[in-house]
């Protein structure tokens, strides 16, 4: 969807500023939002390209930058943690070569720490783009990403 | 054409069964319905969260209400194979009780679910929430039918206040006041905003009750909306919920179709809609004026109150603001009346509260349980106790902005007033428990970081104090700490409460100064011993099995040695940090194991096992032994040639001080040779323990009672300059019940030294023994070797509080023995025939310990009488310092017949006597009483030699060989067997345990993960 159609989808006003944004970003290949988008974005809502992107960088779900195609959140609240997800880390680390908001260089992935998913009766527990992984074990962790990967050829 | 369903297989679709698999099992079960015809006789429903996420995907099947756990789509084709077409239940896929093992069959036999009592939850896993129609069936959009039909605003704002609804979001603000504060004011446009951007790390029942019966919800927020005039309701949705926000949708489309939203609902002219707003990551939005400024479209920064949000809110008009599980509450609140949900729970906190239970408990979770209810009940009765044999440390409530309940408040009522009292707060009801595995300081520091980082920095006491804060925990935790840290802590703490802008940085400081209040020895431990008990900090641990020794055994090290075939150098090691392996090898209860990582692959190692091949390997020690200081003639008494006393005088002789050990009894040994059973240990290992330390130069002189036979005072005179008291718990406490004077009635210490000294003992074939300890077990197992056959242990409480290793239970009823839990002894009568009657009380369970143990109680008139031969009682040992006491040395006695020291350094109110072992600690195992003997060594030696800047060899372990490189996979490895005998074998041999081979010990060794290696 073009930001045009997404605007007009939810209407100009600014209290729709962040479910535009979030359709711009999921619309967007890298995850991100980009320069142009907001430039257009401000003009349409008559919003400071300032103020969009002082709004857009105070919730940590919207990237300025370029991200993966597939967002890999592990979740950090105390269940987890209690339950190893230091561990699963570090195994995500070592098998995506990339450190904790790093992109894999095939931009297939990105690895991002989320709050809590609400899920802490499977503690550790992660979210690849709008999936829940529950109990997760450092093998089943990197078969996940494994199983993904492939499916994408 | 639909049939008549005879049968409801209701499957849970909760976001954690769904991670576990629903959708494929539902699958499964579509494709053996068809396969088996039984499509139009037997309904699949997905439900929302049944609540018990740890075991999903769940299945109940109705009428009948089998529930089966975990189940995989592999099961579903017996599921339908045998129980829904031959009434056959497929009993391995039952939920087992985790304290019993025992099988469940119905969902309402779960204690889980039979102690709850749900409001909130009414209908989540009951009915599937995409469907309206299921909602309606359960009485849905009644209740706004009723109050759009037959209540005035006012009476809908009457009913919500004396019901006593108060905020479940966290701050507890009565419902009631502020649906009457935003309907006082006068304005044509209101609002009605549902707060479901549930951020408490651990709390997820918002999100339960939005993907399990949505329209809950949607039904309150339109009560709500013609209780204060507002028509236009929004749901603020954190993004982290993509499931929910589709269910809302759903939902919201649903009920706009049948009118149940929109205009002119019922036909009542009442207009209202509900939009969701997303939110994009952002914990502060949790606080109210930040979370309708991002409504709004903007940085969800927060604002001063007032005014609030009732006078002046989303877009600065009216607004009634409440959490999902408060609106969850409301159509129960006015179909059922009022005056039903104030019936329940406490005076000031009514109805029912939903908590997340995760961490460490069996049954993790949601649970809605009445107010007022204890947090006991509610870990132990529904969350079904701690798992594995680890031990419950604090349950964190409140979330980050809650605080941490220890041990000793498990008997606490759960309201909005108890648990300020205790430095937590209701919160979100997020019940995230941990067990002895946690480090305070460590989770302290945690919480500091997640709100360090979600601090949306708009005030300067939040923003900078917090971080501030959060340098010095990390300080200490990285082992860099002061003490003046504390205060400065506890001052900055203050600080930010009293500062901060919003909530969230005025709850802040709660996690540690709840933690400071409750486990401030741990912060102390962490900056002045560096020492991190739970072994977490990773800047103050050598590896996290010798950090939970308390000799301190460089265990991967020698580990590394005996993998090698190095045994000698392996001994060499050990003999650093404890003089006793071959008995170590045999009765050690192995603390290193609990924190052994390997546990979460095939096992712990048997540290053990191999500690005890490798001390097998040699008669004696005499050249392994550490280097030993020249003799500078200065002497030393030690009373006691227990393991403690054994341990002080083999380093103070490793010193150069000339040691003499003093013993009342024949031998050696203290409680090695007179209390452990030979089975367990034989004699001959602890002679050849004991040589050695001879052959070092420990001069031993027994049969010399300390306080009758020579007094610490002429012992003074001899020239002793320092003396270590190391003389045990020797008696046993006798309880007070008639009948222990009588002939074949023994104290468990008694028996046992007894039978080690080969005095005659009158055992008769049927034996009863009291206690749960080690020497309870010991005495019947040792009862057994003397010719009893029937052998019944006692115990006041239940398994799971039994204070022996639960291998040695094992063991004892392998032998045959049995334990009846929850019984106790009354008393003790003679017959005619020379055989006892014995008077067996039933207990049960009563309210918490300080400790965290259910305290026994007798049930009346529940006993019965059993004729025995023998009865052995072990309920526990004091020590006997009488003697000591009365030399006139100043030595003040503590609570258990011992005296009073210092734990941490032997000193007691005598400078040149320092104290240890059992008689500071009171009864503890012998690897304890070695830590103890290096406390007196240490202590003494710098009581004699202050100036000799000592290294001491237990204190800093050695780097062994460095692991094999390794490409980061772990290779899996068998563990040992276990090299027991079996029941028969064992009765005619002396030990019950083998030794394990070189080749065995060779590969167990090889199992270490090599934690102490950061290379």
């Amino acid at each position: 969807m073009t930001v045009d159609s997404i605007v007009k989808k939810h209407g100009n006003d600014r209290e729709h500023l962040l479910s535009i944004l979030h359709d711009i970003q999921s619309g967007s290949p890298d995850h991100s939002l980009h320069r142009e988008a907001i430039e257009e974005l401000s003009c349409l809502l008559d919003v400071p390209i300032s103020d969009i992107v002082g709004t857009a960088s105070f919730y940590t779900m919207f990237s300025l930058k370029p991200r993966g195609r597939h967002i890999i959140r592990l979740c950090e609240s105390p269940p987890c943690y209690i339950a190893g997800e230091e561990n699963i880390l570090a195994a995500l680390e070592r098998k995506l070569g990339v450190v904790l908001g790093g992109t894999t260089a095939d931009g297939l992935f990105t690895l991002e720490a989320t709050s809590c998913l609400g899920a802490c009766g499977v503690a550790p527990v992660m979210m690849v783009d709008d999936e829940v992984y529950g109990h997760l074990t450092e093998a089943k962790a990197v078969a996940i990403v494994e199983r993904i990967a492939a499916a994408q050829g | 054409m639909k049939k008549t369903v005879r049968t409801q297989v209701l499957l849970c679709a909760g976001g954690s069964c769904i991670s576990s698999g629903t959708p494929s099992v539902r699958e499964a079960f579509e494709t053996a319905l068809d396969k088996h015809g039984l499509n139009d006789e037997i309904e699949v429903i997905t439900t929302g969260c049944m609540g018990m996420c740890e075991i999903g995907p769940i299945v109940v099947i109705y009428p009948e209400g089998v529930f089966y756990q975990k189940v995989k789509p592999g099961d579903v084709e017996e599921i339908v194979a045998e129980h829904l077409l031959k009434g056959r239940v497929v009993e391995r896929l039952f939920y087992r009780k985790p304290s019993s093992q025992e099988l469940i069959q119905t969902i309402n036999d779960i204690d889980f679910f039979k102690l709850q009592h749900k409001i909130a939850l009414r209908n989540c896993g009951q009915i599937d929430p995409e469907q309206i129609r299921e909602y309606i069936a359960m009485d849905g959009y009644a209740a706004l039918g009723k109050v759009l039909t037959e209540m005035t605003p006012a009476a809908v704002v009457a009913e919500v206040k004396a019901s006593g609804l108060r905020g479940r979001g966290g701050a507890g603000f009565p419902t009631g006041l502020k649906w009457a504060a935003a309907a006082s004011y006068p304005s044509e446009i209101k609002y009605v905003v549902c707060n479901a951007d549930e951020g408490d790390p651990g709390a997820f029942m918002d999100r339960s009750i939005l993907e399990g019966d949505p329209h809950s919800v949607l039904e309150a927020m339109a009560i709500c909306g013609f209780a204060v005039g507002a028509r236009q309701g929004y749901i603020y949705v954190r993004a982290e919920y993509p499931l929910a926000i589709e269910r809302l949708e759903k939902a919201i489309a649903q009920a706009r179709e049948l009118g149940m939203l929109g205009t002119d609902i019922f036909g009542s002219g009442f207009d209202f809609d509900i939009e969701i707003r997303m939110g994009a990551g952002a914990f502060v939005c949790g606080e109210e004026t930040a979370l309708m400024h991002s409504i709004e479209g903007r940085r969800g920064e927060p604002r001063p109150k007032p005014p609030f949000p009732a006078q002046k809110g989303l877009f600065d008009r009216p607004t009634v603001l409440n959490n999902v599980e408060t609106f969850a509450n409301i159509p129960h609140i006015i179909l059922a009346g009022s005056q039903a949900f104030a019936a329940l729970g406490t005076e000031k906190s009514k109805g029912t509260k939903v908590f997340a239970l995760a961490g460490d408990v069996n049954n993790t979770g949601l649970v809605e349980v009445p107010m007022g209810i204890s947090l006991g009940t509610i870990i132990y009765d529904i969350g079904g106790g701690i798992p594995g044999d680890k031990k419950f440390k604090a349950v964190q409530i409140g979330g980050p902005s809650g605080g941490c309940i220890p041990t000793a408040y498990l008997n606490t009522p759960v309201t909005y007033e108890s648990l300020p009292e205790l430095g937590a707060i209701m919160g979100s009801g997020g019940l995230v428990v941990m067990n002895e595995d946690t480090c305070m300081v460590d989770l302290a520091r945690y919480f500091l970081e997640f709100i360090a980082e979600e601090s949306c920095g708009k005030c300067t006491p939040c923003r900078v104090g917090t971080r501030i804060m959060l340098e010095l925990v990390t300080k200490i935790c990285e082992g860099r700490g002061e003490m003046a840290d504390l205060t400065r802590l506890e001052e900055l703490a203050d600080y930010v409460r009293q500062a901060s802008l919003c909530g969230l940085g005025q709850t802040a400081p709660n996690p540690v100064l709840s933690t400071l209040r409750y486990f401030r020895d741990e912060y102390i431990a962490h900056i002045r011993d560096h020492r991190c008990e739970a072994g977490v900090c990773a800047s103050m641990m050598y590896a996290p099995c010798t950090n939970a020794c308390p000799a301190g055994v460089n265990v991967p090290a020698y580990m590394a040695l005996v993998a090698q075939g190095r045994y000698e150098d392996a001994l060499r090691v050990h003999l650093k940090a404890n003089p006793l392996p071959s008995v170590c090898g045999r009765v050690c209860p192995q603390w290193c194991i609990k924190k052994c990582r390997r546990a979460d692959l095939e096992g712990p190692l048997a540290v053990r096992l191999v500690k005890r091949f490798m001390s097998d390997q040699r008669q004696n020690y005499d050249d392994l032994y550490p280097e030993k200081a020249p003799d500078n003639g200065r002497r030393v008494a030690v009373v006691g040639s227990g393991p403690a006393g054994l341990t002080a005088a083999y380093y103070l002789t490793l010193m150069g001080y000339r040691v003499t050990v003093f013993d009342r009894q024949p031998e050696p040994g203290g409680m090695l040779r007179y209390a452990i059973p030979e089975y367990r240990l034989p004699r001959e290992y602890v002679d050849k323990e004991i040589a050695g330390l001879v052959r070092l130069g420990v001069e031993i002189r027994t049969g010399v009672d300390v306080g009758i036979d020579v007094t610490l005072g002429g012992l003074r005179a001899e020239g002793y300059e320092a003396m270590f008291l190391a003389c045990g718990s020797g008696q046993e406490i006798r309880p007070d019940i008639p009948g222990m004077e009588l002939k074949g009635v023994y104290t468990g210490i008694d028996f046992l030294e007894r039978v080690a000294k080969g005095e005659p003992i009158q055992m008769g074939p049927d034996v009863l023994v009291v206690g749960g300890g080690d020497s309870a077990i010991d005495a019947s197992r040792v009862a057994r070797r003397r010719g009893a056959r029937t052998i019944t242990i006692l115990y006041r409480r239940t398994r799971s509080e039994m204070p022996t290793n639960p291998i040695e239970i094992r063991e004892a009823e392998l032998e045959g023995n049995t334990v009846e839990f929850l019984t106790n002894i009354g008393g003790i009568a003679a017959r005619a025939d020379g055989r006892l009657e014995v008077e067996v009380r039933k207990m049960r369970l009563g309210a918490f310990d300080k400790t965290g143990r259910r305290r026994p109680e007798e049930i009346p008139n529940a006993q019965d009488v059993r004729v025995v031969d023998n009865v052995i009682i072990a309920i526990g040992q004091r020590c006997d310092m009488g003697d000591l006491l009365r030399d006139g040395q100043g030595l003040v006695p503590n609570g258990w017949g011992g005296i009073q020291a210092d734990i941490r350094t032997g000193t007691t109110d005598a400078p040149f006597i320092f104290a240890g072992g059992d008689l500071v600690s009171g009864a503890a195992t012998v690897v304890e009483a070695i830590s103890a003997g290096q406390i007196g060594a240490r202590a003494i030696d710098q009581y004699l030699s202050p100036d000799a800047g000592r290294v001491y060899p237990w204190e800093h372990p050695e780097a062994p060989p460095a692991p094999a490189e390794s490409d980061g996979e772990i290779e899996t490895i068998a563990p040992v067997a276990q090299p027991l005998l079996s029941a028969a074998e064992r009765l005619i041999t002396l030990e019950v345990e083998r030794t394990i081979r070189a080749d065995e010990a060779r590969c167990e060794a090889g199992r270490c993960l090599r934690c102490d290696y950061k290379g």
